[in-house]
């Protein structure tokens, strides 16, 4: 028997489910996929009530309600008995193409876990002018960059739209929380990779408090639909925006025709940078880290890590550091999968292009997985930046110093992201405000490349923030006071991650 | 009318809270002491800082500061902020995300404490208040 899965969400009593035509889409697995064709009679309905809603229980709740609602959904999800949960983990290895164990341990582990009630970012906005340099915010540092100059402000937000990339799960509840926070309703557009979880995830709020959920819609339209796409933008006060270039264009065209602001985040690059100061007895740790950084989410985050340099001088060389890496990648792949969507030929277009160097008598040595699960590909020429073929192939350079990383990089300026480092705390801050000043955002220890943490800038603005307010600074982050500590206590997170993924 | 801020408006406060059943009860595992910081806007000239000493429900001291003095929390915004707020036109928690507001201390402790916040600007927005012109 074949399920049927209804890939939006909107407050039923507006009865629109008979007066509207639905599309079905067999995806395979006995999965079908039920999506409605909009009209606009029923998308002016829709958003009508939401901002009804809105006014008539939103805001009249309490924070400490809002809260408490957050906090009972998120306890749902985080019971492994959870039925929402375990018919999700059934369905979505088969829509998102993620093994069943990236999904549990990432997905369900982490990142609904940032939802937790304790994890809610209190502080929407800082004062840039006390992080001038590197100062404590949340678990690490924050600094700012840039002056203030407000170009959005909005304390009244009555409604948020939301246009979501598919790489990543979880992206839709994270948004729909964060617009409660700031008293507004919320439409998500959810992608057409994975347009079923944000559906779910409403019904789950739905079960707490009906009310508040109907401040919610999930409306899967496609993207080419043009006239669905024209009439949400003109009906909201902004648009939190996530995807690659070509979204960018067409979503800042649109958000401009309807002279509204758009939170976009765009297409990003990550890499990872470790001192010499790890390559010795610990580098067998340091490559168990960087192991987990590229495996998760099979390298599609932006976050996910292309490229890795190693400072040179130290016990271990980069190339028996690839040998290690490459270890630890068979090792992870055992309890980390690839789902359906395997990249295999992402995997061997890497090998061929770099075997050809490497028979070319070129500085190059390949790790290769003998399944295709991944591949290490050790670079002994002048380091470059080079996008990676992603899924799990990841090109390990030797560079002389830490600090080359900085030019090697600086090219890339607005479309950085996300620096693994395993460098030591006395040589951090010189190498954190350097990639800083030239466009890197987030700088995490080893392993916590794709952990977001809830109090982090993302693209270096503040989550919440950016909804009602675009001030022009531009925030930095380190996820930990102490890269010593993290290390250590980040071999402990990374192995409890790995080992939830049992599959029970 | 008592007017804000002001020695005798923290005290006033103080009394209210001490007989607020329904703060009693929300708080009854709030541990720890608060420092109101007002700070100066186009109606308040100089800085104003209230100590605030809640225990268990209860509120055992309140003064206004005038030598240096340390919290577990400081809460500090502008004057207009602060008068939002007493009015219970803003939410101090909704103020805080919205960065009208500034805390220091484990703001953890504070969202569990949602609804004690919430019942403290309660208390706050019954007392007769006379704001600066």
């Amino acid at each position: 028997m074949g399920k049927t899965l209804e890939c939006y969400f909107w407050n039923p009593e507006l009865d629109l489910e008979d007066k509207l035509d639905f599309k079905y889409q067999d995806i395979g697995n006995g999965i079908e996929l039920k999506r409605p064709i909009f009209t606009n009679d029923a998308l002016d309905k829709i958003i009508t009530d939401l901002k009804k809603k809105r006014k008539e229980f939103l805001l009249k709740m309490g924070i400490a309600n809002i809260l408490d609602i957050i906090g009972k959904v998120t306890d749902q999800w985080m019971n492994s008995d959870y039925s929402r949960r375990k018919f999700a983990l059934e369905v979505l290895p088969t829509i998102t193409g993620f093994s069943v164990e990236m999904l549990e341990s990432l997905g369900f582990g982490y990142m609904l876990g940032l939802l937790k009630k304790e994890h809610i970012p209190l502080t929407g906005k800082l004062q840039n002018k006390n992080f001038t340099e590197f100062a404590e915010h949340g678990d690490g540092l924050v600094r700012a960059y840039g002056e203030t100059e407000v170009a959005y402000s909005n304390y009244e937000l009555e409604l948020i739209g939301h246009v979501c990339a598919g790489n990543i799960l979880g992206l839709a509840p994270l948004e729909m929380v964060m617009d409660k926070l700031v008293d507004a309703a919320t439409w998500i557009k959810v992608p057409k990779e994975e347009p079923v979880f944000g559906a779910i995830y409403a019904k789950s709020i739905e079960d707490i408090d009906p009310q508040f959920a109907y401040t919610i819609a999930i409306l899967p339209y496609e993207s080419k639909d043009s006239k669905v796409q024209d009439f949400l933008f003109s009906k909201s006060d902004i648009i939190r925006a996530t995807g690659g270039q070509q979204a960018k264009k067409g979503l800042t065209d649109l958000a401009y025709k309807h002279n509204i602001p758009i939170a976009g985040h765009w297409h990003k690059f990550s890499f990872i940078t470790i001192a010499r100061d790890y390559m010795n007895k610990r580098a067998k740790d340091i490559a168990e880290l960087v192991s987990f950084d590229v495996t998760a989410w099979d390298q599609q985050g932006c976050f996910s890590p292309q490229e890795i340099f190693v400072e040179t001088g130290g016990d271990v060389s980069a190339v028996e550091f690839s040998e290690m890496l490459a270890e630890e990648m068979e090792t992870i792949s055992i309890r980390l999968p690839k789902g359906s969507k395997s990249g295999k030929m992402h995997v061997l277009d890497g090998y061929h292009q770099y075997l050809k160097k490497e028979m070319m008598g070129e500085p190059v040595k390949l790790f290769p997985s003998s399944t295709y699960q991944w591949l290490v590909i050790f670079d002994g020429n002048k380091p470059t930046f080079e996008p990676s073929p992603l899924f799990r192939v990841i090109k390990v350079k030797p560079i002389d110093d830490i600090m080359d990383t900085v030019s090697i990089i600086k090219p890339l300026g607005s479309f950085l992201q996300t620096v693994g480092v395993a460098i030591p705390n006395n040589r951090l801050m010189p190498f954190a405000n350097a990639i800083g000043e030239v466009g890197a955002t987030n700088i995490r220890t080893v392993s916590n490349m794709t952990l977001q943490r809830s109090w982090e800038p993302w693209d270096g603005r503040f989550p919440l923030q950016e909804l009602f307010e675009h001030d022009g600074i531009r925030w930095v982050s380190i996820n930990t006071r102490d890269i010593e500590e993290d290390i250590k206590e980040s071999l402990e997170r990374k192995r409890m991650l790995v080992n939830q993924s049992k599959v029970k | 009318m008592v007017k804000f801020p002001s020695d005798e408006w923290i005290k006033n406060f103080k009394d209210k809270l001490n007989k607020n059943k329904t703060y009693e009860e929300v708080a009854t595992n709030w541990e720890g002491d608060f420092l109101l910081i007002i700070s100066p806007d186009e109606k308040l000239r100089d800085e104003v800082v209230f100590y605030l000493d809640l225990w268990h429900g209860k509120c055992r001291d309140a003064f206004i500061v005038t030598r240096e003095k340390n919290a577990a929390f400081v809460f500090r915004g502008p004057y207009s902020n602060w008068k939002k707020v007493i009015n219970n036109e803003l939410d101090p928690l909704r103020g805080l995300i919205r960065g009208m507001f500034i805390v220091e201390g484990d703001s953890k402790v504070i969202l569990d404490q949602a609804k004690a916040a919430q019942e403290l600007v309660n208390t706050a927005s019954k007392i007769p208040t006379e704001f600066e012109n």
